[in-house]
């Protein structure tokens, strides 16, 4: 037997009892924090030891200090798992059975982390040769757990069982399982096999566990020690169904159509609150349905509760606490542990919970009394959650009918009521953000959310029960009302800016669900908000002049934002339809007038309208009601507005819902919808001139407004033949005080200007609205640059705000450049070519001039380079490459002398966003290969993209430091491109001279050392690549590489390595020795083997040299063999295709397992 | 550089020093007159007085010449003043005993009124460079009257 485990010898008595002194002096200067590096360093090198078993396990018997007994433990696991593969059979299952005694034998005693400790190491070990041990090895074990558990050897020990599976649970769960420096499919296969083999049993023995003690609970009315094994059994239980079943699932899941029972198992919508469904799998229904278990457990609670008043329970004591949450699990018990076709079942399962939970929220006015007088708000909140586990499961009909067997209205009323409730006593204590009725109201509003998210996309044929209709009605006038007294509160209050901005996200996503409620009850609610917004308006006019309107503003605000998103969706770059529900109802609406969506439309444009006159402006429309007003018209316009009836495909009996016509005819072409169109864009004319320095509304009113309404094709059709909209374009172009908007605006002004382009009829009338728009822009550019004064005229602030501007429309054209109008911009470009350059001269001490200059440049080679011929393309070249140079003769050693170190790190950052701009303008470039549509045969004498790119990267990367790298978006935009062009253009590099080709490879090797894995994977790529190339050129005869590979030797007679081999040493050195993620094996893999195969001579020497490293013989020869094996075994060729990389990368995953744990032992 | 060397005849004395400009529209990394000393801007934010009134924009900017930090806040609709930085690349030709620099303008005669950087490695730096025989650019940052070499660059020689 081997002598590390088994106890040891009289002689080694001395040797192991210093070792456990040192432990133990080291573990109390670590407490008391004296010298505690040297404590440290103690401890680790214990850690790193070859086989300290001996040492462990008698420390663990003999010391007396705790924290000595926990790190013997971990260092049991360190070696165990690092020496694991030369351990012998009866040494691995002997350290399991070590741990395993230990804690049962000391299962009274206290220090419980270090028990915790021993068991986690048990279950690690476990798991670590959980594929290699026999069914026959493994029952012993679980033998003496399930022993321990049933209880016969008392309370302690019934514990530590439990706990054991606990740690063994959360070993085996992929989210949780601690890193073993194995690849993934190890810890795949070791849950496959839990779940299907153990899990269950385990929950099985959790639960008779539980079940042994309960009487004892029931019947006692204080804290006795049984409650502790109990409240362990729950956790347990709670830990299992939270396991992320996979394998027990039938195939028939498709088959079943999971509406027409009643429930579903969709989770597709996202909420703030967690809720898991659990699908355990058919295989489970004895356990959780058809025995008693969940009368057991409301049982079990229902006389905890009663205890409350007693000592040692209280509402949050931790064996209720976990009660609770066991109770809310299982409520949202899905899938094929119900057996198919008995829809009764689960209604009976969810029943049976729903009437346990039921004292917990119900009546919700009397509870919510008792929290706010002191009772604690949890076992509230946690009926709350079984509600929303339970609206997870079901669908609304199924949800509201649940509560009907057992009280004289539906669970949707009691869910209107319960929210209704928590709203109040949300608005009583406004001010305080971490209440109870916070995490309620969230917690309620995603359970409406997920009962009504599935109706909104089920086409709009299952509306709520009348009285669930009722209920959501009544619930909608009270949020809205709440709101709106929450907006007239808060109207004279300053927000602090950060706090506002993280605000407005929730207040989306929680207007989100609002709208939800609202939809389910449209009838009601539009008319409702109609009214609402009408109150306001009227309050508004009638105070004008008299009275300070601030706090109708702030509600007219909020109720703008209500309202838009009760009538439409958020698009997200998609067309947002009309919501089902406002399509499908008001069936009895035949006149367009009269309908309520028309009516509250038209009545907030038309309110919207008074902003164009210039004392309701001053008095009424602040520049936040403004914002709401454009945000509004933004949101209501994509869904509304001149809809093409065909885009909108609904199913048929719909369509012919005269109702749905009213809707859908109104605001198109024919009817009002120009109208509208052109107050939107006087609207957005004035928010943009008259609202000066206004940068919220003016980016609003660019990027969403503006911005939406040209994206619409048919949209542009009529918005060219609007004068509005052409005096828009002629103020852009020529008036002064659009000048003056932010550069973002412009940027995107000038865009959309653009595009609209597309309206015209002939791609050649588009060419001409985009050129006469832009002409202006180009002209005062060439007019500027031509200027003999240039140098000191150039510096004059306003010139730099002249160029700054136009600089943002040209980028903001360049950005717009479609097919249509890709020749003006084209000719564009062209024009300011030479400026461009000009400018760059004379603003090189102007960064933000600088900036500018590149983006617009790159922008611009964006959109045109793939539609280039061959002669513009060399042009433009030309052009990018003249651009490179004088920027990077202007910036190279250059040195600031400002004393300033915030100006100095602002210098900093923006030489980083310059090279950034500037890698983005070669990687453009390179695109060029890949896409190209212009008309240009193949033969014709095309520039070479690869040579210029590298020629590029040749000038910027001297000023690319390994400092700036540290910039992690710079470094991979860096990687990313060196990557492509060593992958793609291997040849080109080879031809370049040594100092370039050592400044790119450096690089490589810097990146190879980063922590960041996507960096790493590029370089690793890039080796790949040229370790490839040179390999397959030698063996064709040619260079390859030629002397970067080989090596050479310099002027005074000194030998410089060929980069292969000094990447093979450095990747060997990083795969044996260094830390890293598992994932990278196989991309290192795919580098290592090309280089092997480059080298194969200097890797013998490298392994032999490690061999040679070795003192133990029996490592000696393991060594040698797993390196014979790893370029040897799975019929490994040399010859670079597919297969070979896939057996070369089977065969490294192997020989890292087999070897990494000896390599890295001190 | 002390106060009464800030003397300079420049080629634009005529110019005006200042310019207005809207606040809204003075970005980071631009510039602006805060207390009369003209500054480079390092943070601009935005905020409102009270809900429904006008924006106003917050400025934090660092004094370009004495590296001191100052703040202003101004409605973004009104003017700030601009300052009008100028640059000047010069030729270095001589440094003197006691720190002050020869150098060549574009018309061919000598500026010899600044001073060099006291930062000691830098100023080790550019004399070795210097003594070496290295072409040294120097820019000069001129605004508001006051004037201060800003960088330096070293420029093979051709």
């Amino acid at each position: 037997m081997f002598n590390g485990i088994a106890g040891g010898g009289a002689e080694d008595l001395p040797r192991l009892q210093s070792t456990m002194r040192a432990i133990e002096l080291a573990c109390s200067y670590i407490q008391i924090n004296t010298n505690p590096a040297a404590a440290e360093a103690t401890i680790l090198s214990f850690h790193q030891s070859p086989q300290p078993y001996k040492a462990c396990r008698f420390i663990l018997e003999n010391s007396q200090v705790a924290s000595a007994r926990f790190q013997a433990a971990a260092a049991i696991k360190e070696a165990a798992i690092r020496e694991w593969s030369f351990l012998s059979t009866e040494d691995k299952g002997g350290l399991i059975s070590f741990c395993l005694g230990y804690v049962i034998q000391h299962a009274n005693s206290s220090d419980a982390y270090v028990f915790s400790k021993v068991s986690s190491v048990a279950a690690q070990l476990m798991k670590r040769g959980w594929l290699e041990f026999t069914p026959a090895e493994k029952e012993v074990f679980f033998y003496q757990i399930n022993q321990a558990i049933l209880g016969s050897r008392g309370l302690d020990v019934q514990f530590i069982g439990i706990h054991f599976l606990e740690s063994l649970v959360s070993e085996f769960s992929p989210s949780t399982s601690s890193a073993m420096s194995l690849p993934r499919e190890f810890h795949e296969n070791c849950r496959k096999s839990l779940e299907q083999n153990y899990l269950k049993t385990f929950y099985s023995w959790a639960l008779d566990a539980a079940l042994s003690v309960t009487n004892k609970i029931v019947e006692s009315n204080s804290d006795v020690p049984e409650v502790k094994v109990c409240n362990a059994a729950l956790r347990l239980m709670h830990q299992i169904l939270n396991w992320e079943f996979r394998y027990s699932k039938g195939g028939t899941k498709g088959s079943i159509n999971v509406f027409s029972d009643g429930m579903r198992s969709d989770t597709a919508s996202s909420r703030k609150t967690e809720c898991v469904i659990v699908q355990p799998g058919a295989s489970w229904c004895d356990v959780l349905l058809s025995s008693s278990h969940v009368g057991w457990l409301i049982n079990l609670y229902s006389s905890l509760r009663q205890k409350f008043a007693f000592e040692g329970y209280w509402l949050d004591c931790p064996v209720a606490v976990s009660a609770r949450k066991l109770i809310v699990q299982l409520c949202s018990l899905a899938g094929e542990v119900f057996p198919s076709n008995n829809a009764q079942m689960r209604e009976q399962h969810l029943l049976l919970l729903l009437s346990g939970v039921l004292p917990w929220i119900d009546p919700p006015d009397v509870i919510s009394k008792e929290i706010e007088e002191g009772r604690s708000g949890s076992e509230m909140i946690d009926g709350c959650r079984a509600l929303l586990s339970i609206a997870t499961v079901t669908i609304p009909v199924v949800f509201d009918r649940l509560l009907r067997s057992i009280r004289p209205f539906g669970t949707l009323t009691l869910l209107s009521l319960l929210m209704g409730e928590v709203v109040k006593v949300l608005l009583a204590n406004s001010n305080d953000k971490e209440t109870w009725s916070y995490e309620a109201r969230d917690i309620l509003l995603d359970t409406w959310t997920t009962l009504l998210a599935s109706m909104d996309g089920s086409g709009g044929n299952a509306w709520l029960p009348p009285e669930g209709m009722h209920a959501a009605a009544s619930l909608f006038s009270l949020i809205a009302e709440s709101e709106l007294k929450l907006a007239s509160a808060s109207a004279t209050t300053d927000e602090d800016d950060a706090d506002c901005l993280a605000s407005v996200s929730a207040m989306d996503e929680r207007l989100g669900s609002y709208a939800l409620i609202a939809r389910a009850a449209v009838d009601a609610t539009v008319p409702f908000l109609t009214k609402l917004f009408s109150d306001r308006v009227a309050r508004l006019h009638q105070g004008r002049g008299t009275v300070d309107p601030t706090d109708t503003l702030e509600e007219v605000y909020s109720l703008l934002l209500i309202i838009g998103h009760v009538l439409a969706d958020e698009g997200e770059g998609e067309t947002a339809l009309v919501p089902d529900a406002l399509q499908t109802h008001f069936v009895d609406v035949v006149e367009a007038g009269n309908h309520p969506v028309v009516l509250l439309s038209s009545s907030i444009v038309k309110f919207a309208e008074q902003c164009l006159d210039a004392n309701m402006r001053s008095s009424i429309f602040s520049p936040r009601l403004m914002e709401a007003v454009i945000w509004f018209l933004a949101r209501w316009s994509f869904t509304y507005l001149m809809l093409v009836e065909d885009c909108n495909l609904g199913s048929n009996q719909l369509q012919s819902l005269p109702s749905r016509a009213c809707l859908f005819t109104f605001f198109n072409e024919h009817n009002q919808g120009k109208f509208v169109l052109d107050i939107i864009v006087r609207i957005s004319l004035t928010s943009l001139m008259s609202y000066p320095g206004e940068k919220d509304l003016q980016e609003l009113t660019c990027h969403q407004l503006l911005h939406a309404l040209v994206r619409r094709r048919n949209i542009c059709f009529h918005l060219l033949s609007l004068d509005s909209w052409r005096n828009l374009a002629n103020a852009f172009a020529n008036d002064k005080s659009l000048f003056l908007l932010n550069g973002v605006s412009q940027r995107s002004l000038a865009q959309t200007l653009v595009l609209s382009a597309y309206g015209m009829r002939s791609s050649d009338a588009s060419n001409q609205y985009v050129k006469d728009l832009m002409a202006h822009m180009t002209s005062s550019l060439v007019d500027l640059a031509n200027n003999s004064d240039l140098k000191n005229l150039a510096q004059q602030p306003d010139i730099i705000m002249l160029v700054c501007c136009v600089l943002e429309r040209l980028r903001g054209a360049a950005s717009a450049t479609e097919p249509r109008t890709q020749r003006a911009i084209y000719e564009m470009g062209l024009s300011v070519m030479n400026p461009v350059l000009r400018l760059l001269e004379v603003y090189k001490h102007e960064s933000a001039v600088i900036y500018l200059l590149l983006k617009f440049v790159v922008d611009w080679v964006d959109g045109q380079i793939s539609y280039l011929e061959a002669h513009e393309t060399a042009g433009v070249v030309n052009f990018c490459m003249s651009l490179l140079q004088i920027y990077s003769s202007h910036n190279i050693g250059k040195i600031s002398l400002s004393l300033s170190s915030t100006l100095l790190n602002e210098a900093k950052t923006e030489k980083y966003k310059d090279l950034r701009a500037l890698l983005q303008l070669l990687s453009h470039l390179c695109s060029k290969d890949m896409v190209d549509f212009s008309s240009d045969s193949i033969e014709t004498q095309s520039t070479n993209i690869s040579q210029v790119v590298f020629f590029g990267l040749h000038i910027i990367t001297p000023l690319i430091t390994l400092e700036l790298l540290k910039y992690p978006k710079l470094c991979f935009d860096y990687f990313s491109l060196i990557s492509h062009m060593l992958e793609v253009y291997p040849e080109t590099l080879a031809q370049l001279n040594s100092d370039a080709f050592n400044h790119v490879l450096t690089t490589v090797d810097f990146g190879l050392h980063q922590q960041d894995v996507d960096i790493v994977t590029m370089c690793l790529r890039a080796l790949k690549a040229l370790a490839s190339y040179h390999y397959k050129e030698t063996k064709a005869g040619n260079t390859g590489l030629g002397s970067h590979a080989s090596g050479q030797t310099d002027p005074n007679g000194v030998f410089h390595e060929g980069i292969l081999s000094r990447f093979l040493r450095t990747l060997l050195r990083f795969l044996l020795f260094e830390d890293y993620s598992t994932d990278l094996v196989s991309t290192a893999a795919d580098a290592l083997f090309p280089l092997i195969l480059c080298e194969p001579n200097l890797y013998q020497g490298l392994g032999n040299e490690l061999i040679e490293k070795q003192g133990n013989p029996n490592f000696k020869t393991r060594l040698a063999n797993a390196l014979q094996v790893l370029t040897t075994s799975n019929q490994l060729s040399s010859s670079l295709d597919r297969l070979n990389y896939q057996r070369f990368r089977k065969n490294l995953n192997n020989f890292l397992i087999e070897v990494r744990g000896f390599l890295k032992t001190k | 550089m002390s106060d009464e060397e800030h003397h300079f005849e420049s080629s634009d004395a005529g110019a005006s020093k200042t310019y207005p400009q809207q606040a809204g529209n003075i970005r980071k990394g631009g510039y602006i007159v805060i207390k009369g000393r003209p500054c480079k801007v390092v943070e601009v934010s935005t905020s409102k007085t009270g809900k429904h009134g006008h924006a106003k924009c917050h400025f934090v900017a660092i004094d370009i010449f004495t590296s001191k930090k100052l703040e202003d806040i101004v409605p973004s609709s009104h003017n700030c003043d601009v300052p009008h930085v100028n640059r000047v690349d010069y030729q270095l030709i001589d440094i003197s005993e006691d720190g002050f620099v020869s150098l060549l303008t574009d018309n061919g005669s000598t500026k010899d009124d600044l001073k060099l950087p006291t930062d000691e490695a830098l100023l080790t730096q550019l004399k070795s460079g210097f003594e070496e025989g290295k072409d040294i650019v120097v820019s000069v940052m001129s605004a508001m009257g006051e004037e201060q070499m800003c960088a330096l660059k070293e420029v093979a020689p051709k």
